[in-house]
């Protein structure tokens, strides 16, 4: 035979035995699990470069991994950043198997390296590589690790949604941004998502697929079992990653210890908290600024979570620490529901606050706020007084809180927000009233303490917000006028100031207040 | 000067004739294609040009230095090996001449390599720029691809170091110390004293009057930007920051420019633009910083406080990082040669990429010098270990390192990505320590140990 049909001859067999061995990788691959004969699972989905340097560099990678580690380090000491996203990617490569690499270079970017940089678009870059070193990659290989599910909830939840960063109100614009073509302001369509109709919509379900890495379907069931959610926020998406990777450790149990399932769990929990507190998106119509709320429609349900942590919680230490956070967490709700005019669930919740802990102070120092001791409108007066920072009434910062409040309140109508309007109304009324209240008894009464007419006040604050020159932008002061009755702004500024003393009747419509403006 | 050029001819046929000069030229070009495609940067131009730079300078240096001591063994070590040496040696040339040529050959070629190599690199920069928005260019242009000079606070070491001897004279009256401690009371008071300078309490604020010397004359209408640094008293996380309010001129003197409360986080260097003409008529730039937080923060007076100015242009700052490179380089050809005036070709090499190996444990070398011993020492005491071997080591180690830093203490790259003058005084002292003395002294002994060798004896091949 000649050397050339030999030559031939090999290749053909090298080819035969290459794919020999392709067919049976398979098997072996699934025997190698299933025997437990080696801690190294295989690679999937690995880019072909990636998959044939984890094989080619056997032992050595460890090594190379080391020598670019140190560079890593050294070169973030120097405060040299700008080659850390490709080391990170490639330290990763070659430890692809390696939950605590990737959990660890995601932890450093958002966290560590975002901060050394003072402008926000720049720390908001950084904190989006640690998202995507997580969700793009790390997940891809190892996609049922719960570390990975868990560093991921924990970007999202602590990160961008809670104020450890002087950023976060930047991330949380700049997620909402990016989120707000496929969860609009009026709730979320899944089924649009899923089962999309028109080009666009099918264009934009991809593209939550292939680049959020968000399936319509488990998020679907996360909003109904957690929410309703607003996915602009970054909470929503904490609570996703979080169900996600404990719905991953029902199909490894064996795989999964259960102090990770706890944390996955806890970061539900606290992400359901924090969505409690300002989880409800308000677009400001007219400067176009982000405005969070508390999502007052979650505390039946966070309620229920906290029974439910209570049932799971094996030690009895945690349980009471559980409990605490429970009435911590109705306390406030009270006082939101309550500042929202839904007067009739705070007083609900009061009830239940007074019937389970009747003894115990809502007001932390304050052992005259027991609920057995307070109504629900004293308790809400004397959380204000707290902020405040009086006890005891004050002239100057009494009036400075009603203003604060009929301020707020003017904002919050001007920005459709009725409720809200209505709450802060109320709120301010029943303050003044207590003040009036407390000081009619001092020597010289009202005469040397007392306020000034309600209806002062609140008629210099309106004067004030509708000033051409120094109140709010023509189209707030637009609204305001409209929904309060009041004749249109003219270019004409006005001779004089309106006097506190003479209130003029001006009627307040389509709002539940039981004040106007000019009483 | 003929026999030199003649034997620098040779060593260039016999780089085309190995097909070397061919396959470095390949490699590198593809280097500098390639790893834009490769590289994953931080989504910024300013970090991906940074990259660029740092990335395709090192390939650059790393390719060369390895052909130019593989073809600077190779080159000699091969021709005596081979015998072709007698046939040149028999010509009228001088041993000297012979090695001195052949260095210039290498180098010639590391310069046509260093220079098309270097030029498609500094192409492809200005190509990318050109493409980038208007936004990116200016950042660009004001903080990589520009050579920035600097400027920092006035040196305050005499007047720290006075008051430390005062003090520690009165201190020594009242409560004297034994002798060996005397130097440890004086670091202590030192570093109190230093403190001084350095501390901005909470509340409170500091005023940083700099110099900028000769340079304002070219300042006018020019942004300046300030690059500061900072320690905290209290401890702090790695991802906390602290507020901080910066005024830049003298109001009713000079034009004035106050911050926005900078969220700035602790122990990094922060760059930050300042309006052109802030300093006063003769130069010097006010600064104030206000400490908005309650605890107090540190500026380090070696690197807490430096104003950049724009200096020069990239491209002539880029031709003298590459100078830089060049002496390296020639520092390399020396070391090959030398070591293939008496060691076959394999070994040359080897011992060649031994000594790389040593430059490169530098680090090693310094920290066993700082402990004083090759053993270690307890981690957890502090106490550190002796041997007999440090005798005789660290002695060695300590010359080393002076050797070692005389190559090392240049650092074109970083100065490049960070868009750092790279001045010619630095150029010169380049050539003067690297190719000068140290190629010089290599030359000198690679060149009488190749004048004594009995080239005939030498027939590996045969």
């Amino acid at each position: 035979m000649s050397n050339h049909a030999k030559k031939i001859l090999l290749l053909l067999l090298a080819a035969a035995l290459l794919v020999g061995a392709a067919q049976v990788q398979k098997s072996l691959n699934r025997d190698r699990q299933e025997l437990d004969l080696t801690r190294m699972e295989p690679l999937n989905n690995a880019p072909p470069l990636l998959a044939f340097t984890t094989v080619a560099l056997g032992g050595f990678r460890g090594l190379i991994s080391n020598f670019l580690w140190i560079r890593a380090t050294d070169l973030q000491q120097e405060d040299k950043f700008f080659e850390m996203v490709q080391l990170s990617d490639w330290i990763t490569d070659l430890e692809p198997h390696f939950a605590q690499v990737w959990s660890y270079e995601a932890w450093n970017m958002a966290w560590n390296i975002s901060v050394k940089f003072k402008d926000f678009a720049d720390r908001w870059r950084w904190v989006q590589r640690g998202m995507e070193l997580l969700r793009d990659d790390g997940l891809r290989y190892n996609p049922d690790n719960t570390l990975l599910y868990q560093q991921l909830s924990w970007i999202f939840q602590s990160k961008m949604g809670q104020n450890l960063d002087d950023a976060n109100q930047y991330y949380k614009r700049q997620w909402a941004d990016e989120m707000m073509p496929f969860f609009g302001p009026n709730g979320t369509n899944f089924d649009e998502l899923i089962h999309p109709q028109t080009a666009e919509a099918k264009a934009r379900a991809n593209l939550l697929r292939e680049k959020y890495k968000i399936d319509p379907v488990f998020a679907k069931k996360v909003d109904e079992k957690w929410g309703p959610l607003d996915w602009r926020l970054p909470e929503a998406h904490a609570i996703y990653w979080a169900a996600l990777g404990l719905e991953k450790a029902k199909e490894n149990p064996a795989k999964v210890r259960q102090s990770e399932l706890t944390i996955l769990r806890r970061s539900i929990y606290q992400s359901m908290l924090q969505a409690f507190r300002q989880g409800r998106l308000v677009v400001n119509p007219f400067d176009k600024t982000y405005d969070l709320y508390p999502d007052l429609d979650l505390v039946s349900k966070l309620f229920d979570t906290y029974e439910t942590m209570y049932a799971e919680e094996p030690n009895p230490g945690q349980k009471d620490g559980i409990r605490t956070a429970q009435r911590n967490f109705l306390v406030i709700a009270v006082y939101f529901l309550y500042e929202n005019n839904r007067v009739a669930e705070a007083a609900k919740w009061y009830r239940y606050l007074a019937r389970e802990y009747p003894d115990k102070p809502l007001i932390i120092g304050n052992l005259n706020s027991m609920p057995s001791q307070m109504t629900l409108d004293e308790f809400v007066i004397a959380l204000v007084q707290e902020d405040v920072g009086s006890k005891t009434p004050a002239q100057d910062r009494t009036t400075s809180a009603v203003q604060g409040l009929l301020t707020r309140a003017y904002y919050e109508l001007a920005i459709g927000e009725d409720d809200r309007y209505a709450g802060f109304k109320l709120l301010a009324g029943k303050i003044y009233e207590h003040y009036q209240t407390a000081t009619s008894s001092y020597q010289g009464g009202q005469q040397r303490v007392g306020l000034p007419p309600f209806a002062d006040i609140n008629r210099t604050v309106l004067n004030r917000l509708l000033d051409p020159k120094q109140g709010m932008p023509f189209a707030m002061r637009a609204v305001i006028r409209t929904r309060l009755g009041l004749p249109a702004e003219t270019n004409v500024p006005s001779a004089a100031p309106i006097s506190t003393n003479t209130p003029a009747p001006v009627v307040l419509t389509g709002t539940n207040s039981t004040t106007s403006a000019g009483e | 000067m003929q026999r030199l050029l003649a034997i620098a001819w040779l060593t260039w046929k016999a780089a085309f004739r190995f097909r070397l000069f061919l396959v470095v030229a390949v490699l590198l070009l593809a280097a500098v294609v390639g790893l834009p495609l490769l590289l994953k940067d931080d989504g910024t131009a300013r970090g991906f040009t940074q990259i660029l730079i740092t990335y395709t300078l090192s390939v650059i240096t790393a390719l060369l230095g390895l052909s130019t001591l593989w073809l600077s063994c190779g080159t000699l070590a091969r021709d005596i090996e081979e015998c072709q040496i007698q046939v040149v040696a028999t010509k009228p040339i001088a041993r000297w001449q012979i090695w001195f040529g052949k260095w210039i050959g290498i180098m010639s070629l590391n310069a046509a390599l260093l220079a098309l190599s270097g030029g498609c690199v500094l192409g492809l920069l200005y190509w990318r720029a050109a493409g980038l928005p208007a936004a990116e260019q200016k950042i660009l242009r004001e903080q990589v691809l520009v050579a920035r000079g600097s400027a920092k606070p006035q040196n305050f070491d005499t007047e720290i170091d006075a008051q430390t001897e005062q003090i520690l004279q009165e201190r020594l009256k009242t409560t004297p110390v034994g002798k060996a401690d005397v130097a440890e009371v004086r670091r202590q008071i030192r570093e109190q004293i230093k403190a001084q300078y350095q501390l901005v309490p909470p509340a409170y604020s500091r005023e940083w009057r700099i110099d900028l010397g000769f340079a304002k004359n070219f300042l006018h209408d020019r942004p300046l930007q300030l690059r500061v640094k900072f320690n905290t008293a209290q401890y702090s996380s790695p991802s906390s920051t602290f507020i901080g309010l910066w005024r830049v001129g003298v109001p009713g003197t000079t034009k004035l420019w106050s911050s926005a409360p900078m969220s700035l986080s602790p122990d990094t260097f922060h760059e930050f633009e300042i309006p052109p003409d802030l300093f006063d008529s003769k130069g010097i730039l006010t600064i104030d910083f206000l400490n908005a937080n309650n605890t107090s923060l540190l500026f380090p007076l070696e690197d807490g406080m430096e104003v950049l100015y724009p200096k020069g242009g990239f491209a002539l700052n880029f031709a003298r990082g590459l100078g830089i490179i060049f002496c390296w380089m020639a520092f390399l050809a020396a070391l090959g040669l030398a070591a293939a005036s008496f060691l076959s070709f394999p070994v040359a090499a080897f011992f060649s990429l031994a000594m790389l190996v040593v430059v490169f444990s530098s680090g090693t070398l310094a920290d066993v010098v700082e402990s004083g011993t090759v053993v270690g020492g307890n981690g957890e005491t502090g106490v550190m270990g002796h041997s007999v071997a440090d005798m005789v080591l660290i002695p060695l180690f300590k010359g080393f390192l002076v050797v070692i830093n005389l190559v090392k203490s240049f650092s074109p790259i970083d100065s490049l990505s960070g868009g750092r003058s790279i001045s010619w005084t630095e150029l010169g002292m380049a050539f003067v320590q690297i190719v000068l003395l140290l190629g010089g002294i290599i030359g000198l002994i690679g060149i009488g140990l190749f004048s004594r060798r009995e080239l005939a004896t030498a027939q590996g091949n045969q």
